[in-house]
């Protein structure tokens, strides 16, 4: 064994960021290590001594364990007496007896091996000797005999591994500094040096003048007299292996003869969480975690936590990987179970996990969470939320390739084979500033992002399911569209009734949109306040949103925009927004009132033909929704005074035709200079919609996407998500697009209708970008967003506009 | 921890049709590490299935075997110790110890495995053991019509054998165990 060990200063990075302050040990990897995985006592103020206490009472523990379950069953025949023949003989069927055991431990014995010949061979010097192979063995054998539950897994040997190792770093640096100081290792009475280690005496009296001498004439740079005159580090270093300290030789807490026993400690507390949340095991079990309830092994729902905060961190990406049919699992599995130790290597996982360990693991308690919001219960703490923003920020770094490509398999290799060359500390760094922001969002992944994973539970997520690239997002949304479909429809027929006995100024339909986008468009509009990152992302299960953003709007109505209302199935999502949001109605009642309107369309579309060629309208705004259902990134901030975005004259898919309602409406909203985007609202996810306005409107949609960014720049938000991602919203470039989704069967409505209406939109906008410049001061913000880029874009998105309504109108 | 299967006199198909199917749900592939047959399987298919249960298979050829060519004896060493095979009918008087330690020197082995007799016995003597391991189906013999179907695994470690006899008694399994150790170890 005989790696050369990075030298003292290189082993610790100064990892001084870490907030939890400064590591007592960080010098000692393996302790550091022992006292983050809660074997050896944490406080800042306890003892070398009480650490050797811990230490002696693990080893113990192991050496029973160790004598007791890897036993012999020969050995036994000496001494005791088999019982019962029948039971007890090698051929017998009874697992209990003494020979089924022996068989079963050789089964796992050689899978064990299998996978302990292929460990690192890189680092094969030390990993591949049998004095280190056999005491991987020992250990793992032991853990999963100890673990019958879990059994052995392949990637459990790659977790042990490191650990070993690093203890026996610590080792190397003993013996180095042992060198340096000898002095303190052995007591010289007499003349005599007493070696702690040694096993026998050598009494060598011949040699002793010589050696006297050779202490006096000690070329040794370093001649010490006590050991406080040591550096604190050395004399740490020192105390930890004195073996005349408390426990004598079996508290030495730096010690070569219980290297095994150590490891399996340190082992055993890294898969069984000691209490804490991030639990190495769970990630090897197919059952699902015990709180948890969804239905789906920890590894699935580690994994849908990770797309879950990326999708809030980065929409596009997300969508776009989700869109390749790149399922969270395919990767995730082998970073999370190996906690990254394929993907770097050995020294630089070191690092990695130095950051990790020094995180908490204590499990969150969010009060008053009931059940059934029960988040990913294995990354429920600090630590397990700096893992899954590591591994975040993994995908980040290979943002600009994984976007670059369309197929799913190039993707999965680029993430399966991470480059080499990559800054540590940067995406360290990046993985500890997201930490934050994965803390909440694994609170409060909602469990409704899992049903996507619905009836495909098994471990081989096979292909079959994976939506084939282009068009196959819109049929996995169609799936997911279904069940959310009928809701939708009854909801919205229900509501339809509510309306008509309301009174609704204009006939408000209600467009169901897979997308939550839309509830949470609204509040967003309404509250134009921070750029919240956390877009709702747009989880399928709409249902409470939307509800409450019907009731929300339900009384206002009286626009008469039709604003295509996604009725939100979906759910919008985090809690940060917060339906008091969506209420808010400060300042805005033209938002609301135009969120109103949308939210109360609902006129369920006819037919496919119909979805279609809504969808076609849409366009833009669909094109966004072609982003995942998920993703949403839809942070309009509100704007001020938006003139042009507000007429996001809707779809009136009325049959009472309030189109010249709609005219008038929108000009005074315009007068109100309400910041609303309306645009937003549009994003209709309709998977229909998706097709057509994602061929159609890419550019557009950027390009609109752009000049709504502009915008809410302007307004002051600096949310500014999702830079030119066609996510944004269609609705920017549907100004003027009227995305109709209409459920309603009942209602009867005429595309040429709609066709009509949404002409008379297009003309409205038109009109009010020319009039852009004679605004009142009120839309002077916008007008800064609105010339130029703005302007020329919004422009385009009409023209879109006006190409499908024209082919409505055809019909 | 070598196991090693002894069985042998199956008759198959002429007076048995098959082992009991006790017996064979012990006999899983994986566990056995040896086999060894003192003859009169007697068909190809029996042998394929002794294949199936452990590759290594040594078989000894007796008067009805189909397959003529089987040796009359056989020798192998596993671990410690030195092993013989052979069917017994050429043995005189059949099953008689003396006769059969003649053999067993003859061959120059610590333990001779012989049938023929369909009857289990297991005797030890100065210069090793002899072990019949009675008929694994269960058929009747020239002088026994009363017949239990019997196997016996050896179980080889270092320099002490324990030999396991499992005998089918009124449908029911039972199992003994004999230990035998060798006094000194052979020269290989």
């Amino acid at each position: 064994m005989s790696i050369s060990p990075v030298p003292m200063e290189a082993t610790m990075p100064e990892t001084a960021s870490c907030s939890e302050g400064p590591r007592r040990f960080g010098y000692l990897r393996g302790v550091q290590w022992r006292i983050d995985l809660g074997i050896l006592p944490s406080s800042p103020s306890s003892s070398i001594d009480d650490l050797r206490l811990v230490a002696a009472n693990s080893r113990r523990r192991y050496a029973a364990l160790r004598r007791q379950l890897l036993i012999d069953p020969q050995v036994l025949k000496n001494g005791s007496c088999s019982p019962d023949v029948v039971m007890d003989n090698p051929l017998s069927q009874n697992p209990d007896s003494m020979w089924g055991r022996f068989f079963r431990n050789a089964e796992l014995e050689r899978m064990v091996d299998q996978d302990l010949t292929r460990l690192y061979p890189e680092h094969g010097s030390y990993f591949q000797t049998p004095g280190c192979q056999g005491m991987l063995r020992r250990i793992l054998l032991l853990w999963c005999l100890r673990h019958p539950v879990y059994g052995y897994r392949q990637g459990m040997h790659e977790l042990l591994a490191p650990l070993l190792y690093v203890l026996h770093i610590d080792l190397e640096l003993l013996s180095e500094v042992r060198k340096v100081y000898e002095d303190h290792f052995t007591d010289i009475i007499d003349g005599f040096s007493f070696h702690e280690n040694d096993w026998t005496h050598k009494f060598d009296f011949k040699k002793l003048p010589e050696y006297m001498e050779d202490c006096n004439g000690s070329e040794s740079p370093v001649k010490i007299n006590s050991l406080g005159e040591l550096e604190p580090k050395i004399q740490t270093i020192v105390l930890l292996s004195d073996a005349y300290g408390t426990e004598g030789e079996l508290g030495v807490v730096l010690s070569e003869k219980f290297l095994e026993h150590d490891a399996h400690c340190m082992f055993d507390a890294l898969m069984n969480g000691t209490g804490g949340a991030v639990a190495m095991a769970e990630f090897f079990s197919p059952s699902p975690f015990g709180g948890s309830h969804t239905m789906f092994p920890p590894i699935i729902e580690s994994s849908a936590a990770l797309y879950h905060l990326l999708s809030i961190i980065d929409s596009s990406l997300h969508s776009h990987l989700v869109e390749l049919g790149v399922e969270p699992q395919y990767f995730a599995l082998r970073w999370l179970r190996v906690l990254f130790g394929r993907e770097f290597a050995l020294e630089d996982l070191l690092v990695i996990w130095d950051e990790i360990f020094a995180y908490e693991n204590t499990k969150f308690n969010k009060p008053g969470t009931n059940d059934a919001e029960s988040n990913v219960g294995v990354l429920n703490s600090s630590r397990g939320a700096l893992i899954a923003a590591f591994a975040v920020s993994m995908i980040l770094q290979l943002r600009s390739s994984l976007l670059a490509t369309e197929n799913a398999t190039s993707c999965l290799q680029r993430l399966l084979n991470f480059p080499v060359d990559v800054d540590l500390l940067k995406l360290l760094a990046k993985a500890k500033s997201l930490q934050a922001l994965a803390v909440e969002a694994i609170n409060s992944t909602p469990l409704l992002i899992l049903p996507r994973l619905h009836g495909r539970r098994n471990a081989g997520f096979t292909k079959a399911h994976i939506p084939s690239l282009d068009l196959t997002s819109p049929r996995t949304t169609l799936n997911m569209a279904h069940e959310s479909y009928w809701e939708e429809r009854w909801r919205v027929l229900h509501m339809e009734e509510e309306r008509k006995q309301g009174s609704a100024a204009s006939a408000e339909k209600q467009v169901p949109n897979r997308k939550k986008g839309w509830s949470e468009r609204v509040r967003l509009r309404l509250s134009r306040t921070k750029c919240d990152p956390f877009r709702s992302k747009a989880t399928f299960r709409k249902k409470n949103e939307t509800d409450e953003g019907r009731k929300n709007i339900g009384g206002d109505v009286d626009f008469g925009h039709k604003i295509p209302a996604e009725v939100e199935e979906q759910d919008v999502k985090d809690t940060n927004f917060s339906t008091s949001e969506t209420r808010c109605s400060s300042g805005c009642p033209g938002n609301e009132e135009n969120s109103s309107n949308i939210s109360d369309l609902s006129t369920p579309v006819r037919g496919t033909n119909d979805y279609v060629n809504m969808s076609g309208r849409s366009s833009v705004a669909s094109n966004f929704s072609a982003e995942e259902n998920d993703t949403d990134s839809v942070n309009f901030e509100p704007l001020q005074a938006n003139p042009e975005s507000s007429p996001l004259p809707v779809s009136e898919l009325d049959p009472d035709d309030d189109t010249l309602n709609s005219t008038q409406n929108y000009h005074s909203v315009i007068k109100q200079a309400a910041g609303i985007k309306e645009r937003k609202l549009l994003s209709d996810k309709f998977q229909l919609f998706w097709k057509f306005g994602r061929n159609i409107n890419e550019g557009t949609s950027d390009r609109a996407a752009v000049s709504e960014d502009a915008i809410a720049c302007d307004s002051g938000s600096d949310c500014n998500n999702v830079a030119g991602s066609s996510i944004v919203n269609g609705c920017n470039s549907t100004s003027g697009i009227s995305k109709a989704e209409i459920i309603d069967q009942n209602l009867i409505f005429s595309l040429s209708d709609l066709g009509q209406s949404m002409l008379e939109n297009i003309q409205v906008i038109e009109s009010v970008f020319q009039q852009d410049p004679d605004q009142m001061g009120s839309l002077e913000n916008c007008k800064n967003a609105i010339v130029g880029e703005g302007h020329i874009t919004a422009m385009a998105a009409l023209e879109e506009l006006r190409k499908i309504s024209n082919l409505l109108s055809e019909m | 921890m070598v196991l090693v299967l002894a069985l042998g006199d199956l008759h198959v198909p002429h007076r048995a049709a098959d082992l009991p199917p006790k017996f064979k749900s012990m006999l899983v592939p994986g566990k056995i590490q040896h086999v060894i047959c003192t003859g009169n399987l007697c068909v190809k298919e029996v042998h394929d299935y002794l294949k199936t249960v452990c590759p290594d298979l040594h078989i000894a050829l007796g008067e009805y075997d189909e397959e003529t060519r089987y040796p009359e004896t056989k020798t192998l060493t596993i671990g410690q110790f030195k092993l013989g095979v052979g069917h017994g009918h050429q043995v005189i008087p059949w099953g008689d110890l003396d006769s059969l330690a003649m053999l067993q020197r003859q061959l120059d082995v610590d333990i001779l495995v012989t049938g023929h007799t369909h009857q289990f016995t297991a005797y030890k003597h100065e210069a090793g053991v002899v072990i019949n391991p009675g008929s694994a189906t269960g058929s009747y013999s020239s002088i026994n019509y009363d017949v239990n179907p019997s196997f016996v695994l050896m179980d080889i470690d270092g320099l002490r054998v324990v030999v396991y006899v499992y005998e089918l008694i009124d449908g029911e399994v039972k199992v003994d165990k004999i230990d035998f150790k060798k006094t000194t170890a052979s020269s290989t």
